[in-house]
């Protein structure tokens, strides 16, 4: 087609950090229009997104060097299969998120701080996402956090700014362990380049201490089990949109960051054991995380200790990549799918939250009777969570079992099918309610986006399930350590 | 008592530990020259004569845009949590403080200038003379009895943004131009990297005078 062609000749990575940060500065100079500088850069971004993956996805990676510097004295900014992926998950996600809180928020104190603060976190994820550089990946993680935790502290309150300020320190000390190994790495080998970088690290003390410490520090932020205690109070407590931004996205970013160090700075270090303590732990988080989800009386609650259970999945990518190469993949598109299915479940719950006045699971049912709409949006988005057939998640975890089968790694396909197993329980009790006999009532009146933004996600769950091919061909133009 | 539990302390354990790993994993460092032999090489293309401005705002321009973009996302974010409380009211200070005032204020504002505009031949730069500046304006606040007004809302925010603004702008412009996203023509690039330094000098200094006042004065309405 010509028109990939002269595409193709167009640098679209930088414009997916300078069009969110663009919409940040201008939304924090007229806070009064902040919503629809928020709209419009969400409306913006994500066609760039898509024509950034359908570029990659055509003409392969693409590295750009910023002030056309090459590394190791400049930074690159690299858009590969796995950089655009998470950047189109990111904006198809935002943008809902965005719609939504246009409905949320009105007329609400806070309201505008949201937006300023909701495009600061976007054009930090997006940084991060394309940097190809671990200094400059450290600087993007700052903003991530920083606007993070503001968010969290929106909601105004003893509690959330509790669990804003717990927040606040464990984050810290995951960007103070990663900037320890950026230290390690940088006085080992005097590059900061991720594949410079790669081409060098060698089975030696420095570069073992900078993986742990970067892995455990980029843990705690993911929440994986036991260092997760931070993220229910945190991601329950948040206003919806916020919620949902941060366990279908925030979570990921620092997974991406990991999965990124693992691909293309760390491949040649076998660190003894790694890939047997980091499936111990994500089955650890898939077991508790489901049973505090099944013991949680709040719809939110319930909700966000499934994603302590679900982050566990995203910790398989250890034992799969020991076993063989490729085995990332599965893992990175149940990370899409689960962050599609999460948003879709915080909003649909912050739906009912505001339509009843409350989010007391066990008197949800008249509201949910009442909304039909969005129950049948949580139900869906809470099958693809549980991986039943015909969404995101059954393709998801038929890749994870695929993948653990192939490795003969028969352990991991216990644990997938036992966590779906816990994942139906908690979901069923979620919508429980909503079949039992009694009364149907709306409740307060909500606008009409607030019903519909939760069901397009749960309908685009759908739609993932048939995305398996294109996301897998598209993560297979993704740079590594072996150079290709 | 108190060196007993702290003995038994899990977190004093694992700092320890961790120290003694890091000092043993340093200390077998390999010598590193670094990236000083690619800076001094590339140092006639970079439009200033002093390696570390080079370094931070030409050939890595872009972390230092983003570092100007995290001091001004921190007080986005502490303007986020609330208004601040009014700096109690203090004494009036005696004739000592006010002379001492009325010399040391320009002082500061030269150096803190002068120490920005130096930064492309010699040690210093926006982050230098920003400090110097914001330490003028605190200790202004600190030494008026009565909180000083606050230059409109929109003064501020302006102000707040503009290091990151003119970055952005000048970064998007090499873009456009064709010389790559933060990227300066090399004609251009001394005069480009100045007033970028001075612009992020302003937000640094205005930066650290917020930060220190707290949550966002009583005349930013931002949500009505």
């Amino acid at each position: 087609m010509p028109w990939m062609d002269v595409m193709a000749d167009m640098a679209l990575a930088p414009w997916l950090v300078i069009l969110p940060l663009a919409g940040a500065l201008l939304a924090g100079l007229w806070p009064a229009a902040a919503r629809w500088w928020g709209l419009l850069t969400g409306l913006l971004t994500l066609p760039m997104a898509l024509l950034l993956a359908l570029q990659v996805h055509a003409h392969g990676p693409m590295v750009l060097y910023l002030g056309g510097w090459v590394p190791p004295l400049g930074i690159a900014l690299v858009a590969d299969g796995l950089a655009s992926l998470m950047l189109l998950m990111t904006a198809g996600v935002g943008l809902a998120i965005s719609l939504y809180a246009l409905g949320y928020l009105t007329g609400e104190t806070g309201g505008r701080w949201f937006w300023i603060l909701w495009l600061w976190l976007w054009a930090a994820m997006n940084a991060l996402y394309l940097s190809g550089d671990v200094f400059n990946l450290y600087v993007t993680l700052e903003l991530v956090v920083l606007a993070s935790v503001a968010l969290v502290a929106l909601a105004g309150g003893a509690a959330p700014l509790v669990a804003a300020m717990r927040y606040l320190l464990v984050s810290l000390l995951g960007s103070m362990a990663y900037l320890m190994g950026v230290a390690l790495l940088y006085g080992s080998y005097g590059v900061l380049d991720l594949q410079g970088l790669g081409a060098q690290v060698a089975l030696s003390a420095a570069p073992m201490l900078a993986a742990a410490l970067m892995t455990v520090g980029l843990m705690a932020k993911s929440a994986l089990f036991p260092l997760h205690v931070w993220l229910p109070p945190a991601h329950g407590s948040a206003p919806a949109p916020v919620s949902a931004a941060l366990s279908a996205l925030v979570v990921k970013v620092s997974f991406y960051l990991m999965l990124r160090l693992w691909l293309t700075v760390f491949p040649a270090l076998p660190l003894p054991g790694l890939d047997m303590l980091m499936g111990a732990l994500a089955m650890g988080a898939v077991l508790w995380g489901g049973l505090m989800a099944l013991r949680a009386s709040r719809l939110k609650q319930v909700v966000a200790y499934s994603t302590v259970a679900q982050v566990g999945y995203l910790f398989l990518l250890f034992p799969f990549l020991r076993a063989f190469p490729d085995g990332w993949k599965a893992v990175v598109f149940f990370a899409v799918a689960h962050g599609v299915a999460k948003a879709a479940v915080f909003l649909a719950a912050g739906t009912l939250q505001r339509a009843a006045g409350h989010d007391r699971l066990a008197d949800l049912g008249a509201v949910m009777r009442g909304r039909l709409k969005t129950s049948f949006a949580l139900g869906i988005a809470g099958a693809s969570l549980v991986g039943l057939p015909f969404t995101g998640g059954f393709i998801a975890k038929w890749l994870l079992v695929q993948t653990a089968l192939e490795a003969g790694l028969w352990i991991w396909v216990l644990m997938v099918l036992g966590g779906g197993l816990l994942a139906g329980a908690y979901v069923f009790r979620l919508l429980g309610p909503a079949f039992q006999p009694g009364p149907a009532d709306p409740g307060q009146p909500l606008p009409a986006v607030m019903e519909w933004v939760p069901l397009a996600l749960a309908l685009l769950t759908i739609g993932l399930g048939f995305a398996g091919t294109p996301v897998l061909s598209l993560l297979t133009r993704t740079l590594t350590g072996g150079g290709g | 008592m108190i060196r007993r539990r702290f003995a038994l302390s899990p977190a004093l354990l694992m700092s320890l530990a961790l120290a003694g790993l890091l000092i043993v994993v340093v200390l077998d460092l390999p010598p590193q020259p670094g990236l000083a032999g690619p800076v001094a090489q590339a140092m006639d293309q970079a439009g200033v004569g002093h390696p570390v401005t080079a370094v931070l705002l030409n050939f890595r321009g872009y972390d230092t845009f983003l570092e100007l973009a995290v001091l001004m996302l921190a007080v986005l974010s502490i303007w986020s949590l609330g208004r601040r409380d009014p700096i109690p009211a203090r004494p009036v200070q005696g004739p000592v403080m006010h002379g001492t005032l009325r010399h040391l204020i320009p002082v500061a504002v030269v150096t803190g200038g002068y120490l920005v505009w130096v930064g492309s031949s010699d040690s210093g730069g926006a982050f230098q003379g920003g400090a110097v500046l914001g330490a003028a304006g605190v200790m202004l606040m600190l030494s008026l009895p009565r909180e000083m007004p606050m230059p409109p809302a929109l003064l501020q925010r302006l102000g707040l943004s503009l290091g990151v603004f003119a970055f952005l702008a000048v970064g998007t412009a090499g873009l456009l131009a064709g010389h790559g996203f933060m990227g300066y023509p090399p004609a251009w690039a001394y005069h480009l990297i100045l007033g970028i330094e001075l612009a992020a000098a302003v937000s640094i200094a205005l930066t650290l005078v917020l930060l220190f006042l707290g949550g966002r004065s009583r005349k930013v309405r931002h949500d009505r």
